[in-house]
């Protein structure tokens, strides 16, 4: 497996950083993809062989999201099923939801994804500065 | 003759408050050009933070509606070496963004299949009546479900208007003829 998978952000993409050696992944920024699918497709493919052989771990996952189109809203919430399916057999899963305090759509819509979290631990926090 | 007609179309449009206008067909392309427009203008009229996401919000997923379901669509077929399966299609619509007072409205229309409209009113009609907190029940459920029949999205973007819109959505159809409805949708934030 690799270390970390690094895609860097363009006006319609986040940026996704996932550190597998130091257990700590993030995204960031403006999601609205041309093609959702095509965009997530190796995301989820990095992350289901990390947390597969995760076990009893630990894994921070932040979101730094800026604005997500509805589409991608769908992507996130099967990025939240695969850390909470990673929880309940054991992983140690913190996820961080970081929003921009002038925008209470994206704390409101972290805050809906959190209920989900049963087992992962879910913060939910202003976006620093 | 020619600068008086694009002016009373220009004029037009501004007698209604338009700031922006696309009519044509719309690509991908076409909503990222025009919304890094749109982001500029609204931080030039220094619109707060929370309305600029929501306007930009708004047209992005009206803009992706015309893209994805539009009626109005040109072919073009590809050379047959290429993958059988595939078609360039683009799809017509127009959209508007303007001003009404203190608000913004993002309006946006294009053709759908008669047969389409009373589905679509009645889904229409739902979100518009519904309060923020059932629209928020609504969309958590969709998210959860299976995409629709002819669906291309998660279903959501419609919930997302209403959601990012500050009252309640309006919309629209005009009969074209037997088989085409003209459908409006406005939103204002």
């Amino acid at each position: 497996m690799r270390d970390k998978l690094n895609i860097e952000a363009t006006s319609r993409t986040p940026a996704v950083v996932f550190d597998f050696a130091n257990h700590h992944m993030k995204i960031s920024g403006e999601s609205y993809p041309e093609d959702v699918t095509e965009f997530y497709r190796p995301v989820f493919d990095a992350l289901d062989t990390y947390l597969g052989k995760l076990g009893k771990g630990t894994c921070r996952f932040d979101f730094e999201l800026i604005y997500l189109n509805s589409s991608s809203a769908k992507a996130v919430m099967m990025l939240m099923d695969k850390l909470e399916d990673a929880a309940k057999k054991g992983a140690a899963i913190e996820v961080y939801w970081f929003y921009d305090k002038e925008d209470d759509t994206m704390q409101e819509l972290g805050g809906e994804f959190g209920e989900d979290l049963e087992t992962a631990k879910f913060h939910l926090e202003k976006m620093p500065g | 003759m020619l600068a008086g007609q694009l002016m009373d179309l220009r004029s037009a449009l501004h007698a209604q408050g338009v700031i922006f206008a696309y009519s044509g067909y719309v690509t991908e392309p076409v909503l990222s050009g025009v919304g890094e427009a749109l982001k500029q203008k609204l931080t030039i009229d220094d619109a707060d933070t929370k309305t600029l996401r929501s306007v930009f919000a708004i047209f992005v997923e009206q803009m992706q509606n015309i893209i994805r379901y539009s009626a109005e669509k040109a072919h073009q077929a590809l050379p047959p070496a290429s993958d059988a399966g595939a078609l360039t299609e683009i799809r017509y619509g127009i959209l508007t963004i303007g001003r009404e007072g203190d608000d913004y409205v993002v309006c946006a229309g294009n053709l759908v299949e008669r047969t389409d409209v009373p589905r679509l009113r009645e889904r229409l009609s739902k979100i518009r009546s519904m309060s923020k907190d059932e629209l928020k029940a609504l969309y958590k459920e969709q998210l959860r479900s299976d995409p629709e029949q002819g669906s291309k999205g998660a279903g959501l973007g419609l919930m997302e208007i209403a959601r990012r819109a500050t009252q309640p959505i309006d919309f629209d159809f005009a009969d074209v003829d037997d088989e085409y409805s003209f459908f409006a949708l406005k939103a204002t934030i």
